[in-house]
């Protein structure tokens, strides 16, 4: 039997990581209003990239995990460019762009199968170890992935309040054609809000990597959760993704410790379908 | 007269008459290959399923990503109906799209007073959710994660249809394509036809005018689950297979490209792409997963190059050469 406080410190984890995938929708959402359905590509291509920079070269553990997040950053940004950015033209682009994170989903997804193959891969853990107090135990691992998440999410939250590119970031989303006016490169906001977003990905992917292996449909089951946690929350805030994000990971863990595992996301599907109907707009949703 | 006559039969309507033509005598010219045959038969069952999916995304505007879970929810009905209970194949694939409607109908309810990207997220997830509800729901009798074999096949009079002769079997999806379009295309050009037409010319009047939006979109969901729960049922007696492999993201990859390639909101659309699309996939098959690779480049290109599909070129040239004629009418006038 898992005492409470190992059961509190599993949805703690878990709750990093669906922070970390829900950021990255709801930013993106937020900015763009593109709702991207490729945010489970991004989780798998992060794992990927630092698996063979890790396979390929003999840097240290935390020079990849760094430079992986970099080169999201720069893919995200290539993302918007290729996929995005030429659909703007239409009249009707957010219903395209929708359909266009779809389809390069899957592009993205198969791409992996023909680079890497079909055989998953698994990372090592960030720092290998346990922390033990009396009965509760926790691996480092999982202790940096809270850390993590939790200062990024902080972070996040003090650049877009305070830093400037952040507040033309913000600027854009409420108008675009009156951020242009004032001198807002309103597609390169649109770049760095992609950025942020397959980098928070990427992020996610090479922390649960060690725990799941990456193989190229794993970025799926991890989206709805994240879908969830994001319409939870009410898409577009980043307070309500954090909220969320720690309620949906008890009621997994609850639910995983009664029945079976298999159950989680059938009820994540009935979650959603109570918050849709009673409230929304989620926890800090704004119309 | 003859005026009347040529109101009655114009080019558009002499043109689905004689594609209809074609389709039904198509399976005179492959009786022997088999290959094909399953292909077209194919082909008719998707084209149902992608039309009915423009109805709903195109015409309706809602954004529904749960196409393929209701055409797997029927068809798992129908199996199910017929495997543990003995109910007749025709019967079952009813069934099975009566309680594709029903589940569409209960999610359309909650979800469609939202609109937009919300009811694409209720229903994509959805979809993502269903294989494991169908992996974990073996005592219900969804037969796990090997899915349901052996699926009767349906009888007519005593004689059991086989995967040896595909006629019979052509002509049954046949009926289903003609008798469903003809539906979707009376809804289009019904009350609630226009009703969405209004909604999407200027959605503000056309709620003052008194248009529920509301009551329209369950509807015209309803409708669109019951069509495509009833061509999965079909689709599961004529493969006598379904699995949770149905739920893999290729085939509902290739369902959105069918709608894409052929034109959103643009009627016949549909099949063209159902057609393009089928027969593209069986000859791609041998690329394995490169074939998943060109799909997805071919939805992403055609959305960026051309958002109105094939039937957007269609139109773009019906424009130019009736610009054109105007300009030499002008001319000839002057």
């Amino acid at each position: 039997m898992v005492s409470a406080a190992n059961l509190a410190l599993v949805v703690v984890t878990l709750g990093g990581i669906y922070i970390l995938m829900g950021l990255g929708l709801t930013i993106v959402y937020g900015i763009t209003k593109v709702f991207n359905f490729a945010q489970g590509s991004f989780f798998l291509w992060g794992g990927y990239i630092a698996w063979t920079l890790l396979d390929a070269t003999n840097l240290s553990y935390g020079a990849v995990f760094v430079i992986t997040a970099g080169i999201m950053f720069l893919f995200g940004m290539g993302y918007e460019k290729a996929f995005i950015r030429p659909l703007r033209r239409f009249e009707e682009w957010g219903w395209t762009a929708i359909i266009v994170t779809l389809g390069s989903a899957l592009l993205l997804d198969n791409l992996t199968l023909l680079i890497w193959g079909p055989r998953g891969k698994t990372l090592d853990v960030l720092v290998d170890g346990v922390l033990r107090y009396g009965s509760i135990s926790f691996a480092i691992h999982d202790a940096l992935i809270v850390i993590l998440s939790m200062s990024i999410a902080m972070f996040l939250i003090f650049f877009f309040q305070k830093t400037k590119i952040g507040k033309a970031m913000r600027a854009v989303a409420q108008d675009a054609t009156g951020g242009n006016i004032v001198g807002i490169p309103s597609d390169r906001m649109y770049s760095y809000a992609f950025g942020i977003t397959a980098m928070l990905g990427g992020i996610a992917g090479m922390l649960l990597a060690p725990r799941t292996q990456i193989y190229y449909y794993v970025g799926w089951p991890v989206l709805v959760k994240a879908l969830v946690v994001v319409v939870f929350g009410g898409l577009g805030s980043i307070k309500g993704t954090l909220v969320a994000a720690f309620i949906l990971a008890a009621i997994e863990v609850s639910v995983t410790n009664q029945l079976e595992a298999i159950w989680a996301l059938p009820i994540f599907m009935v979650v959603l379908l109570i918050v849709l109907a009673i409230r929304p707009k989620g926890l800090f949703g704004e119309w | 007269m003859v005026n009347r006559l040529r109101d009655r039969f114009s080019g558009q309507s002499i043109f689905f008459i004689t594609s209809i033509g074609i389709i039904a005598l198509l399976p005179l010219g492959f009786t022997d290959e088999r290959t094909t045959m399953h292909l077209l038969i194919l082909s008719l069952v998707w084209s149902v399923v992608a039309s009915s999916w423009n109805l709903i995304m195109g015409y309706a505007r809602i954004l529904s990503f749960g196409q393929i879970a209701f055409f797997a929810i029927g068809g798992y009905g129908a199996a199910m109906l017929s495997l543990n209970w003995g109910v007749s194949p025709w019967l079952s694939m009813l069934a099975g799209g009566f309680l594709s409607c029903g589940i569409g109908l209960g999610i359309g309810l909650i979800c469609l007073r939202l609109r937009g990207i919300y009811v694409g997220i209720v229903t994509f997830a959805l979809h993502l959710v269903m294989p494991t509800i169908m992996t974990a729901g073996r005592a219900w009798g969804t037969g796990g994660s090997w899915g349901l074999t052996n699926i009767p096949l349906p009888m007519i009079g005593g004689l059991a249809f086989s995967k040896l002769d595909l006629i019979p079997w052509y002509y049954v999806a046949f009926g289903f394509f003609v008798g469903f379009l003809y539906l979707i295309y009376k809804i289009i050009n019904s009350r609630t036809g226009l009703a969405f037409m209004a909604l999407r010319d200027s959605e503000t009047f056309a709620k003052t005018l008194g248009i529920n939006e509301y009551r329209f979109s369950v509807i015209v969901f309803g409708i669109s689950s019951l069509i495509t729960g009833v061509m999965g049922g079909f689709y599961a007696h004529y493969m006598r297979l379904i699995s949770p492999t149905i739920f893999n993201l290729d085939y509902f990859l290739l369902a959105l490209i069918m709608v894409m390639l052929g034109g959103l909101g643009k009627f016949p659309g549909g099949i063209i792409g159902a057609y393009i699309i089928t027969f593209l996939n069986h000859y791609l098959v041998a690329y394995e997963a490169g074939r998943l690779v060109i799909m997805g480049a071919i939805v992403v290109s055609v959305m960026i190059a051309f958002p109105n599909g094939i039937m957007g070129i269609f139109e773009y040239i019906k424009r130019y050469r009736t610009r054109k004629s105007y300009i030499e009418r002008l001319r000839l006038n002057k």
